[in-house]
């Protein structure tokens, strides 16, 4: 659609965006990229400012500061029809007295496209989404699933350079949220759509994402690919955000010792691994679920009281208290069938995976 | 003996003069002090159930039994069930302590015995320091205990919870879910909890009833539900990601025994010689993603391409492309393969399942061991 947009231009690229409602900041200096054919998510809890971004993106809602840059073309002044950009909501909205056939085309007919390309590009979206038999059915006949695939499908039809997707799975039950996550993962890397998909699911975000922006309070905190976010989280409240259970945060202590460097945490003491060389003094110990193990109390510096046991199909969670502090670690279910409420164990900590962060600023000290 | 606090006999639900069978002839029993799931996608018949329970719509046929006796044709308001919703229905222009004792004072109980009522209610629920608090302030999850207070203080012989964490966010809906364990724990009552999401019921469940288009495909306890599945849709359904499932054919060769899909041939142990069907018949081979192990090329095993690599946090999801069928993997981050590898997958004899390919039923009658790894 745009004659001067080039492939090698992000399909979107925020700069320093800023934006209030009254005297309330919705986002400050936010500054994003979507490469072409990439799929970006924007992942933060509710009042983060995701879809402030998105309807930003889409022209719906304008900056105090900053630009918008879409496929290299300044946005500014572009309205939202001339954007070239799709936008879903969670709330879809089909026409309910048209057909899955006219809903889906409905797009392309405002845009008077001629009836064979209509008819021709109808067929083919519907094949890629599976809604072929829905085509001469009204959503009202439709189920749950099928009424969003159609939703999509009247956003695919018109090949827009970019999808924006707001929270686009959140109403549906999780047997199709996972099914239609797999299908736009499947729609970027078979057909090179460009996605930036908000959501307050961290397990979605880590499911589809190529790169996941993290906002929090309507600040980035975190650009990064899924499985660094997850291991090598910026601060503390995106590695509490990022992962189920929640990651333990623990006091900690760290100091040098004549020949060794010593870590103190739960009432026990170590000989530190390498990690902890730079920190000197009191931190936050952030320990993830499946680092923590649980061993016969004999045979381990830190005891606990096992308080619940949670299963949870593959895994069982494990809640303890050890030194008054509670602990969560997962274990295989077969594992937490050898424990019980109210037991004595030991639990033993991979001290090369703990996470450290800063009392006060809750920055992770590398 | 001890009576079931609930028994559902034959119950059946139909629309439209038949044509829809929204509920299929289900047979459940729940003992006092029992939590039961009634898990399954949208339009499985739950609701429907819950709603035939609750008195707000009438069976075709079958019967519902409290305490040993028929419901049927008695009101909601006489069935002594508490429900709670997903959509709080708490007034938020009442403090936290008139949401509660509310409907105790529309029923004209005595004002020592509403604030006694209320009082541990609220101490159960952790509201104590909130009763004076409007309800129009508080957040989801504190919304959700309010409500299920306001139903406890009527101390109803059933609590049915239908999909009642599906408002609040992740980390509220954890929390939640620890909350309702404390007080199972503490109370001793009676939980029908209804619900799509397989982790609430594993969590929070003695018993799953996993439903599928109106019928119970399998009633039992937790860990059998997941490790022991009876039915090809509950398999597929409990577990995440779900187990993988492949159609394809029995081969027998003398005494060996193998399933065959294709290009994919994996030799089955002994211990399906008997209870499989013969040369050529359909079957439906399953093993869960974190029972399979990814080894090099060269090692014996299922040879594939690596299509897709899913990172989950601790673990990623890897789905491995052999000839025409893919399989799902669970390995640990830290090990993960990289999109296009060439790997050989190893499936351990122990946690193979087989389904018939004409009944969905689990072929094996013995349990599985170990199911997980």
């Amino acid at each position: 659609m745009n004659a001067h947009s080039t492939t090698s231009a992000a399909a979107l690229h925020m700069s320093g965006v800023s934006r209030s409602f009254g005297n309330r900041p919705a986002l400050k200096n936010v500054s994003l990229n979507v490469p072409s054919g990439a799929f970006v998510v924007l992942l933060g809890a509710a009042g983060a400012g995701k879809t402030t971004t998105l309807r930003i993106a889409a022209g719906l809602e304008d900056t105090d500061e900053g630009s918008v840059l879409l496929n290299g073309v300044d946005a500014d002044g572009l309205q939202p029809k001339d954007r070239d950009v799709a936008m879903i909501f969670d709330n879809l909205a089909l026409y309910p007295n048209k057909t899955g056939y006219e809903n889906v085309s409905n797009p392309l007919k405002v845009r008077n496209v001629p009836r064979d390309a209509i008819d021709q590009r109808v067929h083919a979206v519907a094949g890629t989404l599976r809604i072929g038999h829905v085509l001469k059915r009204l959503p009202k006949t439709m189920s749950g699933g099928e009424r969003q695939r159609v939703a999509l499908g009247r956003a695919l039809v018109r090949e827009p350079k970019l999808f924006l997707l707001d929270e686009p799975l959140s109403s549906l039950d999780a047997m199709l949220r996972v099914e239609l996550r797999t299908e736009l993962k499947r729609l970027q890397q078979e057909h090179g759509y460009s996605f930036l998909l908000a959501t307050p699911d961290f397990q979605e975000a880590l499911a589809v994402a190529d790169t996941i922006v993290m906002l929090v309070d309507g600040e980035v905190r975190q650009v990064a690919s899924p499985q660094d976010i997850y291991d090598a989280p910026a601060d503390r409240d995106v590695a509490r955000f990022v992962g189920a259970p929640e990651i333990n945060l623990i006091p900690a202590t760290a100091c040098a010792t004549m020949s060794d460097r010593r870590l103190d945490l739960l009432g026990a003491s170590f000989i530190t691994a390498p990690g902890f060389a730079d920190i000197d003094g009191e931190f936050e110990a952030g320990i993830r679920p499946e680092h923590i193990r649980i061993e016969h109390p004999n045979n381990s510096a830190i005891r606990a009281e096992v308080l619940d046991i949670e299963p949870l199909g593959m895994r069982s969670a494990v809640t303890l208290k050890a030194s008054e502090i509670q602990l969560r670690a997962t274990l295989s279910a077969a594992k937490a069938q050898a424990f019980s409420r109210g037991a004595t164990v030991g639990v033993e900590l991979a001290l090369d995976r703990v996470l450290a962060f800063d009392r006060s600023t809750g920055r992770r000290i590398d | 003996m001890t009576q079931p606090k609930l028994e559902l006999v034959a119950l059946r639900k139909e629309y439209d003069g038949g044509d829809v069978v929204a509920v299929d002839g289900i047979d459940l029993t729940v003992e006092r002090g029992e939590t039961v799931a009634l898990l399954g996608p949208s339009g499985c018949g739950k609701s429907t159930t819950l709603n035939m329970i609750v008195g707000l719509e009438e069976p075709t046929a079958g019967d519902i039994h409290i305490d040993g006796r028929s419901v049927i044709g008695l009101a909601p308001g006489k069935r002594n069930i508490g429900l709670v919703f997903q959509d709080y229905a708490v007034f938020t222009h009442m403090t936290v302590a008139k949401n509660l004792s509310f409907g105790l004072e529309i029923g004209g109980l005595p004002r020592s015995e509403i604030t006694r009522r209320v009082g541990e209610a609220a101490e159960l629920l952790g509201l104590s320091s909130l009763l004076k608090e409007k309800a129009a302030y508080l957040g989801g999850s504190q919304l959700q205990r309010v409500a299920i207070g306001r139903t406890l203080v009527t101390q109803p012989a059933i609590l049915l919870l239908d999909e009642p964490l599906s408002n609040l966010e992740a980390e509220a809906r954890q929390a939640m879910r620890r909350e309702l364990r404390r007080l199972q724990g503490k109370i001793g009552l009676t939980i029908i909890y209804v619900t799509h999401d397989q982790t609430e019921a594993l969590s929070l469940a003695d018993r799953i009833a996993v439903m599928s288009a109106g019928k119970i495909r399998q009633y039992d306890r937790t860990s059998t539900v997941y490790g022991d599945p009876a039915h090809v849709f509950v398999a597929g359904f409990i577990g995440s990601p779900s187990m993988n499932l492949v159609r394809g054919e029995i081969r027998r060769d003398g005494p060996a025994i193998s399933f065959i899909s294709d290009q994919l041939q994996v030799p089955l142990p002994s211990r399906f010689a008997g209870v499989a069907p013969g040369h050529g018949e359909p079957v439906i081979f399953g093993i869960r993603p974190e029972n399979i192990m990814i080894t090099r090329p060269g090692h014996p095993g299922v040879t594939g391409i690596v299509s897709s690599v899913e990172p989950r946090g601790p673990e990623a999801i890897v789905t491995v492309r052999s000839g025409n069928k893919s399989l799902d993997v669970v390995v640990p981050a830290a090990d993960r393969p990289a999109r296009g590898d060439e790997v050989v997958l190893r499936i351990p004899a122990d946690h193979i399942v087989l389904f018939s390919g004409e009944t969905d039923r689990n072929l094996s009658l013995s349990p599985i061991l170990g199911a997980a790894a």
